[in-house]
């Protein structure tokens, strides 16, 4: 009934989707999984009409329909349920539910609140939820919200005759097991009423709740499979696509880190995000952190660097325990960050390379107490020649270059600050392949000069391939460490168990 | 090294290239076309007039410029002003020239109030200010009973430093022009400035690279409220009193330098230089407009419409997803 036709979405020189091609039959889920990158979010915009495919076609019943926007894509029988949700917390639930839809309870130019809510309560007895369509939408748990969400595009099915397919985008990954359960057994009993396409990261609920499973990599679709016939370190396989070749992620550079501890943290907790994690990191030392999203990793990094205060726990660096309550804090004792948001927080994007490189420690750049351009320029220059980034000047404002050569003036700026323990967060994220395995050179070159790195990163392959060690979290917890010498790297199934 | 190598210049890069100049160019025209129209507004004398009467505006302008570098707004300045109008007008009798250092004084004490409502109470910087320089006018208006106060003999005389000149060119000049080189060596020296570009442009990069995005926001409103007091100090100085309202038109004129100068309402770029330009297009607009007979209650019309075109040309909207 809705079939997706060799469609292609190029960004620049990007391919994000190439003749992707899906098809959904009726009362179906169909599961899609990819890594970051993979094209699965490309995929849900055009689906949404939010983004216009550069070639190939959307069938709905045989039809080609051209989507020209949110609004039409719903008319056509799409309806779309965000990760981030998508509700607005100050409104009730029934409001939420027949927003921008209100036309149909107009009486006499005034709204018929109790006919919406009528309206809304036979939605949300659908999908099992027994709440007041008069609550307003941020009183709800999380949980309940995602169901709404759910109610909200099943009310599609009485505005549009064409048959309803509804896109949930990871609609796991904030929600409990029970929740999921809840969730998983009312998509069963809704498969009569509508088609899903359901993308997640976990790969067994993908198993659990599919019919059918698409993988998609590098913007195409790399295999189809039957559930039934599909194992999780099967389509893991598929998903990264490529047996590891040794050698990519420099591992004949991976050094033996030192014995003493640059980073100690000791029952670290921050409420509600993570528990109890103790960690060691060396001199010299790669240490990955792995996890799902909701597994506290984020949080984790996000804590050592100061920007979410820690509830519990000490922390220690180079011996001397610290309390990081601002970046500010982390900094001063020696920390760097290198964000997963580039350009927001990476980069002060509109001011230039060299401003942008001595931001965390403006000191090496001032004599007599005021800022020395000419020695700024030099020290710029100097590591625009060492890490080889390609900028026509010192002067260039950031936002004017590269993915890759932004990520070394991220590093630089940390170089300058002499930072000797570096949060990389994500370091590789929209990276094309020679900028990506720049970076690796960079962190073998950091971890040869002692500087000890915490990794996450979007790929399983990436974080085994670069580091010396790996704690794997999962629900808050720290449920695994392995080491990944360079000669003996654990296999991703080996860190995936400790993570699902 | 890699000059060859160059980078794609991102869309709109030609025209961002050429905005720095258009308010000098403005400034150019505006002084042609009344040179024209009026040649005796060019006279010296003339002149000296427009720029004594733009060196107030610019003090103020000054302050202003610091804030909205950092991507704030301060709305307390015209209150600030006439705040310190009258503190300076009731201090100066008994404790004479101290009381020049101690009303700017004041005036920082509560600018740094402001930005410390604005940033540690997590106040949006407009409300905030606007707060705070309501109290500022209702303590002003509480001090005399609504009245003004005249500077007396002694007040005068101690005033000369501002009202003064020096061979034949008026000292509040001076003191401008000292201010505004003070100005720009702190943004392009200091810490401060350089930290201040960095949270006016990126506050989430600048928050990341360890800069205390805090402390520096509290300065700049500190350093705000100082100036729109040492503005409201040259202007009773000038008037010869403190008022409740003796700087009450100023606010738009004030925000109206900046933006005009090309300073970005939403931080990170711009500087003093671009206000000092600001300034003299909009004093010149002003006494240009009572020049050529523009009724003087018309025009804050103008330096409305001159506002919302200033942001207009030079606001960065992606740094704004929402405009509210």
């Amino acid at each position: 009934m809705l079939n997706v036709e060799q469609i292609s979405k190029s960004y620049g020189p990007v391919h994000a989707l190439r003749e992707v091609s899906i098809e959904v039959r009726p009362n179906e889920v169909v599961g899609l999984i990819g890594e970051n990158g993979a094209g699965k979010s490309t995929l849900m915009r055009v689906l949404a009409g939010t983004v216009r495919p550069d070639s190939g076609r959307i069938l709905i019943d045989g039809t080609s329909v051209s989507l020209r926007d949110s609004r039409h894509a719903n008319a056509c029988g799409i309806a779309m349920v965000f990760q981030e949700q998508s509700l607005l917390l100050n409104m009730s639930v029934a409001e939420n539910i027949h927003l921008a839809q209100e036309g149909e309870f107009m009486r006499l130019g005034l709204l018929d609140r109790r006919r919406m809510n009528e309206v809304a309560r036979a939605h949300l007895a659908r999908v099992g939820l027994d709440v007041d369509p008069r609550t307003k939408a941020g009183e709800l748990t999380f949980a309940a919200r995602q169901m709404v969400e759910l109610a909200k595009a099943l009310a599609l099915e009485q505005r549009t005759t064409a048959p309803l397919t509804i896109f949930l985008d990871e609609p796991t990954s904030v929600l409990e097991s029970r929740d999921i359960a809840i969730l998983f057994d009312r998509m069963r009993s809704l498969k009569s009423r509508a088609s899903f396409i359901f993308v997640s990261h976990r790969l067994d609920e993908v198993l659990e709740i599919s019919d059918r499973v698409y993988v998609l990599k590098d913007g195409a679709v790399v295999a189809e499979r039957p559930a039934a016939e599909a194992t999780v370190p099967e389509l893991h396989a598929m998903m990264v696509g490529r047996a590891l070749h040794s050698g990519y992620y420099r591992e004949d550079r991976q050094g033996v880190p030192g014995a003493e501890p640059v980073l100690e943290a000791r029952q670290l907790t921050v409420r509600g995000a993570f528990e109890s994690v103790d960690l060691t990191l060396r001199r010299g030392e790669v240490l990955g952190v792995a996890g799902v999203i909701g597994s506290g990793r984020e949080e984790l990094m996000r804590t050592l660097f100061g920007f979410l205060p820690q509830t519990g726990g000490t922390l220690k660096v180079n011996g001397q325990e610290v309390v990081l309550r601002s970046p500010t804090q982390a900094v001063a004792a020696g920390i760097g960050y290198i964000p997963r948001e580039r350009r927001v927080e990476g980069l002060v994007m509109d001011l230039s390379v060299a401003v942008n490189m001595t931001l965390a420690n403006l000191d090496v750049a001032m004599t007599h107490n005021m800022i020395d351009h000419g020695r700024e320029r030099t020290i710029a220059d100097d590591w625009i020649r060492r890490l080889h980034i390609r900028t026509p000047s010192a002067a260039q404002v950031c936002r004017n270059l590269s993915g890759g050569n932004q990520q070394k003036i991220v590093l630089a700026r940390w170089l300058t600050a002499k930072s000797r323990i570096l949060i990389l967060d994500h370091p590789t994220r929209g990276l094309d392949v020679g900028a990506k395995s720049e970076v690796y050179d960079l962190i073998r070159d950091l971890s040869a000069q002692g500087v000890g790195i915490i990794l996450t990163s979007d790929t399983l392959e990436e974080t085994i391939g670069l580091c010396h060690t790996i704690l794997v979290m999962r629900d808050g917890m720290i449920t695994g460490r392995l080491d990944a010498p360079a000669e003996a790297k654990p296999s991703q199934v080996a860190v995936l168990e400790h993570m699902v | 090294m890699a000059k060859t190598d160059m980078v794609g210049m991102a869309p709109g890069a030609a025209l961002s290239r050429v905005r720095p100049f258009t308010p000098v160019l403005l400034l150019v025209l505006l002084l042609l076309g009344i040179g024209i129209v009026e040649p005796g507004f060019l006279r010296a004398k003339d002149l000296s007039v427009v720029l004594s009467d733009a060196s107030v505006l610019f003090v103020m302008a000054t302050g202003m410029t610091l804030v909205i570098m950092l991507g704030g707004i301060d709305l307390s300045v015209q209150a600030g002003a006439s705040f310190a109008s009258m503190v300076v007008a009731e201090l100066l009798p008994s404790l004479g020239y101290a009381a020049f250092p101690l009303t700017v004084l004041i005036g920082l004490a509560v600018g740094i109030c402001s930005g410390f409502v604005h940033v540690k109470l997590r106040i949006p910087s407009f409300i905030a200010t606007l707060a705070t320089g309501g109290i500022m006018t209702g303590l002003s208006l509480l001090m005399e009973e609504g009245r003004s106060v005249a500077l007396l003999d002694t007040g005068r005389h101690e005033v000369r430093w501002i009202t003064g000149s020096i061979f034949g060119f008026p000292n509040v000049i001076l003191i401008a022009a000292i201010l505004a080189a003070g100005g720009m060596f702190v943004q392009r020296y200091t810490r401060f400035g350089r930290y201040s570009a960095a949270i006016g442009a990126g506050e989430p990069a600048a928050h990341a690279a360890g800069i205390s995005v805090d402390r520096y926001k509290i300065m700049a409103f500190g350093l705000s409220g100082a100036c729109a007091a040492f503005g409201g100090v040259l202007l009773a100085a000038r008037l010869s009193s403190g008022s409740p309202d003796l700087a009450s038109q100023l606010l738009l004129p004030t925000i109206a330098a900046v933006v005009v100068g090309g300073t970005a309402i939403t931080g990170g770029i711009g500087n003093i230089g671009l206000t000092v330009v600001g300034t003299l297009i909009v004093s010149i607009v002003r006494i240009g407009m009572t020049f050529v007979g523009v009724d003087i209650f018309a025009q804050q019309i103008v330096f409305g419409g001159a506002l919302i075109l200033a942001v207009f040309v030079t606001i960065d909207r992606s740094k704004i997803a929402i405009i509210k």
